[in-house]
């Protein structure tokens, strides 16, 4: 998707020469700028080629991104700084940093602050639990986009095809077909069965939350490298051989690198979904860990602590915001293109 | 999903076929295929049951479609299910129309109006969903709405209109200008020229990219969570309390006919998307 519009490079902007402008009628008496929500849209860049629309034409999208998309963003960062009702959900409107200080620290009955590790814990074991899958899949990943870039055209077109269909199924039914594979009579259990070892529990714990991760974000790791790899010379790694380069000096120095911005792209659409998850460790983790994405949700559920909530949102928020950020300056300095959505 | 396979540069004449590379990387082949089957195994097991005849999910009792014939006819799964089509129907045309509008004049905002409007549009896809659920709750109460059918028409509105805008904007940057240039030079009118040249063109990415937010809509579970009211459960909702009590032959069912949907949409947006590099 083209937040990449955000992220390629752009040629140099063509805008009208100073003299032309000097020149010319004053660029205000110009038919083409508009205001929408302060920001200046509508200065018309010159030539708008015949079968484009006005600039009024976009806004309705742009109304709609900013209500629903930036508004409850916007919300969720004032409700963090609200207090909590006495009872219930929902938020009094009173300044209070009490949702961040809840973050570290908890007060006894006796009125003592003291450091509460237990959140910044769930923290750190969805950045790993996202870490280890980010790993994993992409270690998965890179060997398969290079094998699918030796096939043919045609076959490469049905290997997209084939890695595509499990991105837009359902995550539900991709979760819920580990719970029948992992099941205390599913087929994993039949297997070991048939081999001769004793049945086990297998799911309701971290490992099997990892696995339906993984098997969740592979595919989200295959086309954005695949994509980067496609368009690859392969004779520079003849070129290489021909050289005397070996094997793992060819993958780590040509064909590695020139990966790169798919690499890049897989590790954020990995990461950050897997960071913020909540329907595998419910489902396939049995709920015991608290990961960041259950604790979330339980403050607009059972916990009922909104403020609390919408901290935890502005955190996690942040923390992607800064990763998009390393992501483009990377890929600037680099030169590399990277898409944050495929 | 709008990976392009671009052509495989074709290797000058005595050089190496490009497939010998395989034989320069031992192993690759075999990776690949097991992990392409740890892809689809569970998923085709999932299939499998469906057609249990047990009562038990996991003990196969033979070949039968009882199964289908109880998810048909379960009041509760069929009126999830029309919650859902109804909320995908109006979240696909809205989520669609505001795309192919927005596409269109995208390039006639300030290169800062584009950048910024474009971030704003495609941030569903990057904040965590989780998130995405909780901020648009918070929201919704604020404006004064309740939990509900017309909260989750907005909400998932506005989380489609990205994944319909890739398709359309990728078709979009496809075609050659020329097209409208020679429509106008020939005496189209501005409505002419978009209505006769540019949406005709246009329209296999503008499938595609409805049909992609129509499943992008169906498969939502997260954000819909935090919206809908008793009244206004959507099927994931509804699967994902039964899967929560574990393993059930119904969900089989359901599983399988949303499995059907996502591979029948991603072979059509694949066609769509292929005529267009072929062009």
């Amino acid at each position: 998707m083209s937040s990449s519009g955000t992220l390629e490079r752009r040629p140099p902007p063509d805008r009208t020469a100073p003299g032309k402008a000097a020149s010319g009628p004053p660029a205000l008496d110009r038919p083409g700028p508009k205001r929408a929500g302060g920001i200046r849209l509508g200065r018309r860049r010159p030539g708008a080629k015949p079968g484009q629309l006005s600039v009024g034409f976009a806004i309705p999208a742009i109304l709609v991104g900013l209500t629903f998309t930036l508004g409850p963003i916007i919300v969720i960062g004032v409700f963090s700084f609200l207090s909590q009702p006495e009872t219930g959900g929902g938020v009094v409107y009173q300044f209070s940093t009490e949702a961040y200080r809840h973050f570290l620290f908890q007060e006894d009955f006796l009125g003592n602050t003291h450091l509460d590790l237990r959140y910044l814990r769930s923290f750190g074991l969805s950045g790993l639990q996202a870490l280890v899958t980010t790993v994993v899949c992409i270690g998965l990943a890179f060997p398969i986009a290079l094998w699918m870039t030796t096939k043919t055209p045609r076959a490469q077109n049905l290997l997209v095809l084939v890695v595509t269909i499990p991105f837009w199924t359902n995550l539900l039914v991709r979760t819920y077909a580990w719970i029948l594979l992992l099941s205390d009579r599913g087929t994993a259990n039949s297997v070991l069965e048939m081999i001769g070892l004793e049945p086990r529990q297998l799911l309701y714990n971290s490992g099997a939350t990892l696995v339906g991760l993984i098997y969740t974000f592979l595919p989200f790791a295959i086309l954005p490298i695949y994509s980067s790899l496609a368009g690859f010379d392969f004779s520079l790694a003849e070129a290489a051989y021909d050289l005397g380069a070996r094997k793992l000096g060819v993958v780590r120095r040509i064909i590695w690198p020139a990966a790169g911005g798919g690499v890049m792209s897989a590790v954020a659409l990995c990461f950050v979904p897997a960071f913020g998850s909540f329907v595998q460790p419910v489902l396939l983790g049995g709920g015991k860990v608290l990961m960041v994405g259950n604790l979330i949700a339980a403050q607009y559920g059972e916990a009922r602590n909104w403020p609390f909530g919408a901290a935890l949102s502005v955190i996690i928020l942040i923390l992607t915001l800064l990763g998009a950020f390393g992501l483009l300056r990377w890929a600037k300095r680099s030169s590399q293109k990277v898409s944050l959505a495929i | 999903m709008s990976v392009e396979t671009r052509p495989v540069p074709r290797l000058m004449r005595g050089s190496i076929p490009h497939s010998l590379m395989l034989n320069r990387f031992p192993g690759l082949g075999t990776i690949s295929l097991v992990a392409l089957a740890f892809l689809y195994a569970p998923m085709l097991i999932v299939v499998a049951y469906s057609f249990n005849g047990g009562n038990q999910a996991l003990i196969w009792q033979g070949f039968s479609l009882k199964w289908y014939g109880r998810v048909f006819t379960d009041a509760s799964i069929i009126s999830a299910t029309k919650v859902s089509l109804q909320v995908a129907a109006i979240a696909t045309v809205a989520s669609t129309v505001l795309a192919v509008l927005y596409v269109l004049a995208m390039d006639r905002l300030s290169r800062a109006g584009s950048a910024i409007s474009t971030a704003i549009l495609a941030a569903p896809i990057v904040v965590p969903e989780v998130v995405m659920g909780v901020a648009t709750l918070a929201f919704i109460r604020l404006i004064g709405l309740a939990p509900g059918f017309i909260p989750l028409v907005l909400a998932h509105t506005s989380f489609c209109v990205p994944f319909a805008m890739m398709n359309i904007r990728a078709r979009y940057t496809g075609l050659n200008p020329a097209y409208f240039e020679s429509a106008a030079d020939l005496g189209a009118t501005h409505w002419q020229v978009v209505r006769r040249v540019m949406l005709p063109l246009l329209m296999p990415g503008i499938i595609s990219g409805a049909l992609l937010a129509f499943v992008v809509s169906m498969d939502d579970f997260m954000i819909s969570n935090f919206l809908a009211s008793a009244g206004s459960t959507t099927l994931p909702i509804y699967i994902f309390g039964l899967i929560r009590k574990g393993v059930n032959p119904s969900v089989n069912v359901v599983a399988t006919m949303l499995l059907i949907l996502a591979v029948v949409v991603t072979a059509a947006t694949t066609v769509l998307t292929r005529r267009q590099a072929k062009r």
